[in-house]
C-alpha cells in the first residue's frame, strides 16, 4: 500500500511544472486567449517532443506505454497552467482507437498523434445534450461504399482544430463509432464562444457525411460500453485537469492573505480568511485523493475503478468551483478583475466541470451501481 | 503509487478475520466487567496496543495491521476496546514524556484495562483556549495540592486515573504556568459528577478536586512545561482508525439502500425518487472520498511519516462529513429516521461512537465530532497557521504575553 508517487512519477510531475512555468506562463495563455486558432503549433510540437502526446498509447506506435497515474500528473500540471489546447481530447481519441481500433487504424492514427501531427476531438453531445450514450440521436446508415452519418454535435471541444473526430451515432446494430474526417462533405462547423476562451468548442452539422468501412472504430453496435468507460476515464482526467486549476487558486490565495494587509495586519491573520483557506485546502486535498485513487485504479483495474473515476470528477467538480472562486473572494476586488489572473483557473474549472458527464451525470451512475 | 494491499497485509488480514469470527461475543456487553473481558481478550490476541513499542507491553505492529483490524471489528460490528484514550493518546505521552518508574507503574495495566484513564483538561472557562485553564497544583514538598474543576470528562465515572493540566504558576504568562501530573482519580478529593448528553446517555462528566493529591513522581516532564505536553498529545496521529471507520460508513449507507427501498413516498420506494437519488449519491460519493484520503493518510504512517498539523485536515474533513451525513440521512428517512429504539434490523446503524443506535442517535452524535478535540474552528486555525503558514491572529492574551 503506497499512495505516494514513484521518482518517474515526481520527475514527471517535475519536468512538466517546469516546462509549463516556462512555455505556458499566464501570459502565454492570454496570447492564446485573443489568438483565432486558440492553441500554439509550436507548444504542440515541444509537447510532442516531451513524449506527453504519446504518454499512454503502445510503444509500438510511438507512445510511452505509460498509465493513467502518468496522465493525471500531467493534467493537473496542464491544469495548474490553465493550458489551451488539445491535449486530452486528443489522447482520448488515441486511446479509443489504440483499444479498438484496426492495426490499419492504428497505423494511421497513433504514430500521427504522438508526433503532434494529428490532433482529435470527441463529438459526444448531441442536440439534446444528454451525457449518457444511450441517448445518441445522430444517425449513420449504411451506404453502397460505406456510411452516411447525419445529426448535430454541440459544444465539441477543440473541433475546428481536429484532424480526426470520434463520432458517434446510431446504426441498426446499435450506437456505433464513426471516425469522422472533419474536412468531409456535408460537414459544417461553427464556433461557440464559451465563458472559458482556454477551451474552444464548436457545433458541428453532419449532412450525409460519407465514412468509409474503414473508419468505423470497433464492431458496429459495439459503442455504448466503450463510450461508457471513455467517459469515466475522460472525466478521471478532467478531475485531473481540475484538481490543478484548484491547487493553483489556492496557492496564489494564501500567498495573497500572507501580503494583502487591512486594518493594519495581513488579512491571513483574520480567522474569516484562514478557515476559508483550511477549507480550501481541504477541498483540495479530498480531490488529490480522490483523483489519484481514481487514476490508479482504472490502471490496475481495480474493481471500483469506474466509479472511482466518476466519483473523482463528481467531487472534484464541486470542490475545484469553490476553491477557484473562493480564492477570487479572498482577493477581493482584485480578484475580479481581468488583469490578475485569477478567473483563468476558475474558468477552466467551470468549463471542464460540464465536460465529460456532469457531477449529477457521474453520480447516478455510481448510486445506480452501488444502490441495486 | 500502489495500493494493493501486500501479502502479508492480506494474510494478516485473513488471520484477523478468522479470529474475531471465532471469538466475537454474541451477546451484547452490557457491564464494565464484561468489556473488561472482552479487552482483555482483544489485548492478548495482539489487537490492543498494537503500535506500542513491545517493552511497554505493546506489540510494535505497523500501522496497516492496526488499520486492518479496526477495519475488520467494524466489519464485524465487533464491540470497540476501552480505554480507548488512555491507549491512543495518554500512553503514547508517557512513552514519549515521562520517567522510566511511570512507564513501568502505569503503561501495562493501561493497556490490559486493568486501570481506567481519562483527560483532565478541558474546564468550564477554558475550552477552545485550553491554556486558559484555572485549576491549581500547588507545591506541598513531596506532592501537589489541586483544587479546580474539569468538564466534558470522557469515561470520568469508571476512570482510575487522569492526566491532568493544572497551573502551578500563575505568575508568569498563561501558556508557560502549566504542568502535566498524573492524578489518582480514587481518593476523597476527587468527585466525579456524570452530564448528561443531549443524546440522552453519559458518557462523559464533571470532576471536581478539592484538595486533592497528586505525587510529584507523577509529574510528566518538567515544571510548569505541560502546554508543549499537551500539544503533542492533541496532535497525537489519528490515521489508525480511518479504514474502521469509513468501513462503518459503509455498512450505514447499506442499511440506507435498504431503508430506501421499503419506505415509499408517491407510490414508489423512495430510491426510485429523482431527489432521494442525487442526496444519496453525493453522500457516496463523499463517503468513498473519506476512504481514499484514509488510504493516503495510512500510507504515509505506514512509512513511518508523521502526519504532524496535516492530522488536523483528516479531523476535520471526517467530522464534518459526518455531520453532513446524518443530516442528509435524516432528511431522506423523513420521521422514521427519527426513531431513538429501533425495531427493525435496518434501523440499526453504528453511531459516531462506535456504538449500536439509530439513525436518529447517530444524527445527534455527529453534532460532537466538530466540537472534541479540538473543534472545527480550531482546527482551521491549525490549518491557517501550521500546515499553510499564514500569519498569526492578534489575540488580545498574545498581546499581554
Amino acid at each position: 500500500m503506497d499512495f505516494s508517487f514513484t521518482p518517474d512519477q515526481t520527475l514527471l510531475k517535475n519536468s512538466a511544472r517546469a516546462f509549463l512555468d516556462e512555455h505556458c506562463k499566464p501570459a502565454t495563455v492570454r496570447l492564446l486567449w485573443d489568438d483565432p486558432r486558440g492553441e500554439s503549433e509550436a507548444m504542440w510540437k515541444e509537447m510532442a517532443q516531451l513524449g506527453w502526446l504519446g504518454l499512454s498509447l503502445p510503444e509500438g506506435h510511438g507512445g510511452s506505454g505509460l498509465g493513467m497515474v502518468e496522465s493525471a500528473l500531467l493534467l493537473e500540471e496542464l491544469g495548474r497552467a490553465a493550458y489551451p489546447g488539445p491535449y486530452w481530447p486528443t489522447a482520448l481519441v488515441a486511446t479509443a482507437i489504440a483499444e479498438a481500433g484496426t492495426e490499419a487504424q492504428k497505423k494511421r492514427w497513433l504514430a500521427a498523434i504522438a508526433t503532434g501531427d494529428a490532433r482529435g476531438a470527441l463529438a459526444l453531445l448531441d442536440a439534446d445534450l444528454d451525457w449518457n450514450p444511450e441517448s445518441i440521436a445522430t444517425r449513420a446508415e449504411k451506404t453502397t461504399t460505406g456510411w452516411s452519418v447525419t445529426g448535430l454535435k454541440r459544444y465539441v471541444a477543440w473541433g475546428h482544430v481536429a484532424d480526426v473526430l470520434l463520432v458517434p451515432a446510431r446504426t441498426p446494430e446499435g450506437v456505433s463509432l464513426f471516425l469522422v474526417d472533419p474536412a468531409a462533405a456535408g460537414l459544417s462547423s461553427s464556433p461557440v464562444m464559451s465563458m472559458d476562451p482556454g477551451t474552444r468548442l464548436a457545433h458541428l452539422t453532419l449532412e450525409r457525411v460519407p465514412v468509409r468501412n474503414d473508419d468505423v472504430l470497433g464492431a458496429p453496435g459495439s459503442a455504448t460500453p466503450r463510450l461508457g468507460r471513455l467517459l469515466r476515464r475522460a472525466g478521471a482526467g478532467a478531475a485531473a485537469e481540475m484538481l490543478g486549476a484548484a491547487r493553483r487558486c489556492l496557492d496564489m490565495a494564501v500567498g495573497y492573505a500572507k501580503v494583502r494587509e487591512q486594518f493594519g495586519q495581513p488579512i491571513g491573520s483574520f480567522q474569516a480568511i484562514r478557515h476559508k483557506c483550511a477549507e480550501m485546502l481541504l477541498e483540495t486535498e479530498n480531490s488529490h485523493s480522490a483523483v489519484y485513487y481514481a487514476a490508479w485504479a482504472l490502471d490496475a483495474g481495480a474493481e471500483d475503478a469506474e466509479n472511482a473515476a466518476s466519483i473523482a470528477k463528481a467531487y472534484t467538480g464541486d470542490a475545484s468551483r469553490k476553491v477557484c472562486g473562493e480564492a477570487i473572494q479572498v482577493h477581493g476586488g482584485i480578484g475580479f478583475t481581468w488583469e490578475y489572473d485569477l478567473h483563468m483557473y476558475f474558468k477552466r474549472a467551470k468549463a471542464l466541470e460540464a465536460q465529460y458527464g456532469d457531477a449529477e451525470y457521474h453520480r447516478e451512475l455510481v448510486l445506480d451501481a452501488v444502490a441495486r | 503509487m500502489d495500493l494493493n494491499y501486500s501479502p502479508e497485509d492480506r494474510a494478516f488480514r485473513e488471520k484477523t478475520r478468522r479470529w474475531l469470527e471465532a471469538n466475537v461475543p454474541t451477546e451484547d456487553l452490557k457491564t464494565l466487567a464484561e468489556r473488561k473481558v472482552w479487552h482483555r481478550k482483544l489485548y492478548e490476541a495482539g489487537y490492543v496496543g498494537m503500535l506500542w513499542p513491545q517493552e511497554y507491553g505493546g506489540w510494535g505492529a505497523t500501522a496497516m495491521q492496526q488499520a486492518i483490524v479496526q477495519d475488520e471489528m467494524a466489519r464485524i460490528q465487533a464491540p470497540p476496546a476501552i480505554n480507548g484514550l488512555g491507549i491512543g493518546f495518554i500512553g503514547p505521552t508517557i512513552i514519549v514524556h515521562g520517567t522510566e518508574a511511570q512507564k513501568q507503574r502505569y503503561l501495562k495495566k493501561m493497556l490490559t484495562a486493568e486501570e481506567i484513564w481519562c483527560q483532565l483538561y478541558s474546564e468550564p472557562n477554558a475550552g477552545s483556549d485550553l491554556a486558559g485553564l484555572k485549576t491549581r497544583a500547588e507545591d506541598a514538598g513531596d506532592h501537589f495540592v489541586v483544587n479546580g474543576q474539569k468538564i466534558w470528562t470522557s469515561s470520568g465515572p469508571i476512570a482510575d486515573w487522569g492526566i491532568l493540566l493544572a497551573r502551578t504558576d500563575p505568575k508568569i504568562a498563561k501558556h508557560k504556568g502549566i504542568s502535566c501530573v498524573l492524578l489518582n482519580m480514587r481518593q476523597p478529593g476527587v468527585e466525579v459528577r456524570p452530564l448528561k448528553q443531549l443524546t440522552g446517555h453519559s458518557l462523559f462528566s464533571e470532576v471536581f478536586m478539592t484538595n486533592a493529591r497528586a505525587d510529584k513522581s507523577d509529574l510528566i516532564g518538567k515544571l510548569n512545561e505541560g502546554w508543549a505536553i499537551a500539544q503533542t498529545t492533541l496532535g497525537y496521529e489519528r490515521g489508525g482508525n480511518s479504514l474502521g471507520r469509513v468501513t462503518r460508513y459503509a455498512i450505514a449507507f447499506k442499511q440506507l439502500v435498504k431503508a430506501t427501498k421499503q419506505l415509499r413516498r408517491n407510490g414508489k420506494p423512495l430510491i426510485e425518487d429523482a431527489a432521494v437519488r442525487s442526496k444519496m449519491g453525493k453522500l457516496y460519493a463523499e463517503l468513498e472520498v473519506q476512504r481514499y484520503a484514509g488510504l493516503r493518510v495510512l500510507s504515509a504512517l505506514n512509512k513511518g511519516e508523521s502526519p504532524g498539523a496535516a492530522s488536523s485536515i483528516t479531523k476535520l474533513s471526517y467530522t464534518e462529513f459526518e455531520k453532513r451525513y446524518y443530516e442528509q440521512a435524516l432528511e431522506i428517512l423523513g420521521p422514521w429516521g427519527q426513531v431513538m429504539t429501533a425495531r427493525e434490523e435496518f434501523e440499526e446503524i453504528d453511531t459516531a461512537s462506535g456504538e449500536a443506535g439509530t439513525w436518529a442517535t447517530a444524527f445527534l452524535w455527529a453534532r460532537a465530532g466538530t466540537i472534541y478535540s479540538g473543534s472545527s474552528e480550531i482546527q482551521k486555525n491549525i490549518i491557517g497557521e501550521r500546515v499553510l503558514g499564514l500569519p498569526k491572529e492578534v489575540r488580545a492574551d498574545r498581546m499581554k504575553a
